[in-house]
């Protein structure tokens, strides 16, 4: 287990500034996830802790340690790439042990730790097999295998489930999870996929364009998010958000008073509402449902307001078809108030 | 229907093709069972067939066939070090140019291009030179590194192609598992480069065994001289022993026709493996 810290970390390719001065300090035991659109940097990010990409300018720190110049092999750091990168002429046992063998570990001792590892991730009976005999899930298993024979100070994980079928993706979330509530390693992880961050992680980096924009735990990123564009990143369905302007302590938008509170009289905003803040009610806000989408324990209605579409989310089952008026009920402690200029949360 | 003209039309073309390249075969196997004398007399098979070339050869019973084991040693040994040095120098190029990412490798890959615009024969005088100032000349050496000369830059391609399909994460997966460059190539490359290998190791082999012109040139004793120029000795007298020369000549063909047989598998899917960037 250990810290791990970056500080003011920039990174260019050629002209190309990818990363703009990072400072993340990612606490012991920790699950960080690093989230964001694709080129946003988050890879980058990990590759330079992995050491594999040079770092551009700033530090990076292991433990206290600055490893800046530290080779990837002394920084005792185990890596989950997404293409499992396995070595397709060895067994699953010689690619678990491959690492420690490079040690010139006691066989003994290899033998432990490979067994010890495969029978956390239930892969004891296919120790001798092959790479590829092994289904996509397995090989996800045996990669991180390889990761805990190791036992390293960080687990580095860089979008290990983005390979695999949905419903193996949810199961190998979990494994994951599971793993590290065992392990508590240290662990960064990369991620485009807001679901996977908001349920694996302690704490959250949302990261857009080189720069974090807002560091926290899941919950607090959802409830609370810095700006709109963490406002609409995080959270599925998105949160809807469109132009308003504040008027006696509400916000005239859509033809419509929605309830709000802050924001100075006058001041352009963005009104932003989850789907499950705005319920169908008796009298409030009236909508044209356009998209029904039942889902079993709750039902995702595509309605429409004008000339913008939004989406509500309401427990169980709906009545509701297409066509059809009904009035919305927006719950203004849920509201979200955005300046229409900068983006940020009022 | 349809399929069955195109199969057609396939045998049509492929039948005759066939014929053209096995005639000139039957026709040194002909020679070879043949006696001395029934060896013109232009049937499609001799009256008495017989090994006694063979037997001769085995021997070495004969003014040309004196040195007959030596000269294919040599030729063994001399085709079996320029594949393994071949191997050695063109495997080492394309792991540093491929996945170490050297600075200026492409600058050799494309002079490894360019040296196939001057043909092979323009060399030999120049090559022949330069054996003779390092004082090679008649030693086995000498074709051993004029042939690893001419392998090397076609090697070099092909396995730098081959090496670029590896998935780059295995380099850094070994990295990051705490390989050095050293044990990268030995561990993870070389194990995943067999095919390509065995391939380009078997065309240097092929190409230094099949050899004449820099053999004739670059050896001139008779103890020195691969079966290839002893071949061509055969020739020089008015009155040549064409039956022991065809018999001897299918001697010669038959260690790279079992090199190419045991190796088969591999050449296609290893020389096709560089013919497309994917």
């Amino acid at each position: 287990m250990a810290t791990v810290a970056f500080r003011e970390v920039h990174k260019s390719f050629g002209a190309t500034k990818v990363l703009h001065g990072i400072s993340l300090d990612i606490a012991e035991g920790e699950f960080m996830v690093l989230v964001g659109p694709s080129g946003c940097g988050k890879s980058t990010l990990l590759r330079m802790l992995a050491g594999l990409e040079d770092i551009g300018g700033g530090q990076i720190a292991i433990d206290g340690r600055v490893v800046n110049d530290v080779d990837s092999k002394d920084r005792d750091i185990a890596m989950v790439f997404q293409s499992y990168a396995l070595y397709p002429h060895m067994t699953v046992r010689d690619n678990m042990g491959f690492s420690l063998k490079l040690r010139k570990e006691k066989q003994k001792l290899v033998d432990e730790r490979v067994a010890n590892a495969a029978k956390i991730l239930n892969l004891e009976p296919y120790l001798a097999r092959y790479p590829r005999e092994l289904s996509g899930g397995q090989r996800q298993r045996v990669a991180m295998g390889r990761a805990i024979v190791r036992d390293p100070k960080v687990f580095l994980f860089d979008e290990p489930l983005s390979n695999l079928d949905a419903k193996l993706r949810v199961a190998m979330r979990s494994e994951i999870k599971a793993l590290h509530q065992r392990l508590k390693t240290t662990t960064v992880y990369v991620t485009h996929d807001q679901v996977e961050a908001m349920t694996m992680a302690d704490r959250i980096a949302v990261m857009r364009e080189g720069r974090i924009e807002q560091l926290g735990e899941p919950l607090e990123l959802y409830d609370h998010p810095a700006n709109l564009f963490v406002a609409q990143f995080i959270g599925s369905p998105a949160m809807n958000v469109f132009d308003g302007v504040v008027k006696g302590g509400a916000v005239e938008a859509l033809g419509a008073r929605w309830p709000a509170r802050g924001g100075a009289e006058g001041q352009q905003v963005k009104y932003g509402i989850r789907p499950e803040h705005l319920e169908p009610a008796a009298s409030g806000i009236a909508a044209e449902v356009i998209v029904v989408e039942p889902m079993g324990a709750e039902t995702e209605l595509v309605v429409r307001i004008g000339n913008t579409s939004l989406t509500v989310m309401t427990r169980g089952r709906s009545n509701s078809g297409p066509g059809e008026r009904i009035f919305l009920a927006p719950q203004a402690a849920h509201a979200h108030l955005f300046d229409a200029a900068s983006g940020q949360r009022i | 229907m349809k399929r069955f003209t195109r199969e057609a039309v396939l045998l049509l073309v492929a039948i005759p093709i066939l014929l053209w390249t096995l005639l000139p075969i039957y026709h040194i196997f002909l020679f070879s069972i043949s006696s001395k004398d029934s060896a013109f007399s232009g049937t499609l098979w001799p009256d008495q067939p017989t090994l006694r070339n063979f037997g001769t050869i085995w021997r070495e019973e004969h003014f040309y066939l004196h040195h007959f084991w030596v000269q294919i040693w040599n030729s063994l040994w001399i085709a079996a070090t320029v594949g393994a040095l071949t191997l050695a120098i063109a495997s080492c190029a394309a792991f540093a140019i491929s996945r170490l990412k050297v600075r200026g490798g492409r600058t050799v890959m494309n002079l490894a291009l360019f040296t196939y615009f001057i043909p092979a024969a323009f060399l030999a005088i120049p090559m022949y030179k330069a054996m003779g100032n390092y004082g090679l000349l008649n030693s086995r050496w000498s074709l051993v590194l004029a042939m690893v000369t001419l392998a090397s830059p076609y090697a070099i391609w092909v396995l730098k192609q081959a090496s670029d399909k590896l998935p780059y994460e295995l380099d850094e997966a070994a990295r990051i598992d705490g390989a050095t460059p050293l044990q990268l190539f030995r561990l993870v490359y070389l194990p995943l480069m067999t095919p390509s290998m065995v391939a380009i190791g078997t065309y240097a082999l092929l190409l230094a065994w099949n050899e004449y012109l820099y053999a004739y040139l670059l050896l001139s004793h008779e103890q020195t001289i691969t079966l290839a120029v002893a071949l061509g000795h055969f020739i020089a007298a008015d009155d040549s022993p064409w039956e022991l020369l065809m018999a001897t000549g299918l001697v010669y063909a038959l260690p790279p026709a079992a090199i190419y047989y045991a190796f088969r598998r591999y050449m296609v899917s290893g020389l096709t493996a560089g013919a497309v960037k994917a």
